[in-house]
């Protein structure tokens, strides 16, 4: 008797169990209150009277607090949690003594946490560009940036939370100290810090000139932050079949 | 069906199993250890959970770590209490099953939820259930696709008197289905109902291996520590000793603690004795009666 559980099955189980593990309304409130935080912002530029520019200044602060803030914090929370919580709890182990290929519960993870993430900074970070006064082009690369943004923050965390406990700790570090503050003073680590290619498309597709850390062209910052994305789950597979499960 | 063959397993500087080798077919085999002995470690192993550190551990001649489909063939209900709490019963099953790649998911939950007694419609989450409640529903995961090896760690835990011997009976039937399971404990009398088949593992060793009857008289053949409580310890003491009750006595205020080789003798003895003396019997007390002391014995003898 055959007792797999083909591919497409296996991540189509995963995504719905995992999303439903992830909806907790304490986690939803908190980040839906940092998208606020993002929204306010944006009602604050469009408010300004010194405000000379809202179509630029809002993709800044979009780039500023949306890129560097919002997208990575959301994308940690529910990525690194996926797998990780279940690690972290002792439920890993009934996903994981299962005629389920690894990749296929990371891609499911990956898929679950994506599901709740992409939502919730597009809604946020679209609604801030549009609040703000951003044009039809800041709005698209918003949401595009935004995107990307979190598809590749994702697939980090979901490595992240198999590789360590207490992985929103040492994400929150990874996002504050690599991502937020060595990436913006020093060029090449921009290079492989996330940050650089979202912020690349926003400024790209937006035309909003945000300086050299935003230097990369649309093509490599797609495919960057798509490889980043796949490397990274690829890694979590392996990661997930070698683990100790308790 | 599962091997064992020098398995090891530390984690830094603790050997939490050592050197273990045995073989295992078809029927209910108890692993008896005390806590910490290092039976859930070997579940672990024996499941791929994780890996020995030296020796192997193979289910059906593979590495279930290793072996996708072997998983397939395994039921485990591990010891900790985690479960899907958001979950209720019918739907932390069904996903049991469909992660199982079990076609009919609906009748076979329906099944494993009646065959450990639970409502199948009951909408609670299994994060409201009692501990009884919750390592039923673990064991009907576990049973959710006719597994060949179900291994069982303290599957009794938490069940009350009734459900104990409904579940005793449910692994008997299923070990006459030729299934292989092991089922962990760390209470003697619980393993005397669950078959005859016994592991003893004691400080991460097997001290003992066999049929269970064969298991209790050497637990009974062992040497005995008592404490016997009188009003004259001396006089008891000597006659003991010169009557070859004891191996060794030890005089304390108001008792005597007494070594002792034949138990049954040691008891049949006492009371006729003190009354023959004339001396005051205040108690009859095993120092060495729990597991830990026949685990431990049982490891010394081994040596």
């Amino acid at each position: 008797m055959n007792r797999s559980v083909s591919s497409v099955r296996a991540v189509l189980i995963t995504h719905r169990l995992l999303v439903r593990q992830l909806l907790t309304r304490g986690r939803v409130l908190a980040l839906l209150s940092l998208g606020a935080v993002m929204v306010l912002a944006a009602v604050g530029v469009a408010a300004s009277a010194e405000v000379e520019d809202a179509s630029r200044t809002i993709i800044e602060v979009i780039d500023g607090l949306g890129l560097i803030l919002v997208v990575p914090v959301v994308s940690l929370v529910f990525a690194s949690a996926a797998l990780g919580d279940l690690r972290e709890d002792g439920t890993l182990v009934y996903l994981w003594l299962r005629p389920m290929d690894r990749l296929s519960v990371v891609t499911g993870a990956y898929l679950a946490a994506l599901t709740v993430s992409v939502p919730l900074t597009m809604l946020s970070l679209g609604c801030a560009a549009a609040v703000g006064g951003a044009t039809a082009d800041g709005i698209v690369a918003t949401i595009v940036a935004t995107a990307f943004g979190v598809l590749a923050y994702s697939g980090v965390f979901v490595l992240l939370g198999l590789m360590i406990r207490n992985s929103i700790i040492w994400g929150l570090a990874y996002v504050l100290l690599w991502e937020g503050l060595f990436a913006g003073f020093s060029e090449p680590i921009g290079k492989v810090a996330v940050r650089g290619y979202a912020r690349s498309l926003l400024a790209n597709l937006s035309e909003v000139d945000l300086g050299s850390a935003a230097a990369a062209n649309t093509s490599t910052a797609v495919v960057v932050c798509v490889l980043v994305a796949v490397g990274s789950l690829a890694a979590a597979a392996v990661r997930l079949d070698r683990i100790d499960v308790a | 069906m599962v091997e064992a063959v020098g398995a090891t397993k530390s984690f830094g500087d603790v050997v939490a199993v050592s050197d273990v080798s045995f073989q295992i077919g078809s029927g209910v085999t108890a692993i008896l250890g005390p806590n910490g002995a290092g039976k859930s470690t070997l579940f672990r192993m024996l499941c791929g959970l994780t890996q020995p550190s030296m020796g192997t551990v193979t289910v059906l001649g593979r590495n279930a770590g290793r072996d996708r489909e072997i998983r397939g063939r395994i039921g485990l209900a591990p010891q900790q209490d985690a479960l899907f709490d958001r979950l209720s019963a019918r739907a932390f099953v069904a996903l049991a099953a469909e992660t199982h790649g079990v076609v009919e998911v609906d009748a076979r939950t329906r099944d494993a939820l009646e065959r450990v007694g639970l409502d199948v419609d009951d909408p609670k989450p299994v994060g409201a259930f009692s501990k009884g409640m919750r390592q039923r529903v673990k064991l009907a995961a576990a049973l959710v696709n006719d597994p060949d090896v179900l291994v069982l760690d303290e599957p009794l835990t938490g069940l009350d008197p009734v459900q104990r011997q409904r579940m005793i009976a449910l692994f008997g039937e299923l070990a006459a289905r030729g299934k292989c399971l092991l089922v962990s404990s760390h209470v003697l009398d619980e393993v005397a109902r669950l078959g005859s088949n016994v592991l003893v593992i004691a400080q991460g060793r097997l001290a003992a291996a066999g049929d269970y009857r064969s298991l209790r008289d050497l637990m009974d053949d062992r040497p005995h520590r008592v404490r016997v409580g009188t009003d004259r310890p001396r006089q008891l003491a000597g006659a003991l000793v010169e009557r070859g009750c004891a191996r060794g006595v030890t005089v304390l205020e108001g008792a005597v603690i007494v070594d002792v080789d034949d138990i049954d003798r040691f008891g049949r003895v006492i009371a006729p004795l003190t009354v023959e003396l004339g001396l005051r019997l205040d108690e009859l007390v095993p120092l060495d009666d729990d597991l830990e002391s026949v685990f431990r014995y049982l490891v010394e003898r081994r040596r």
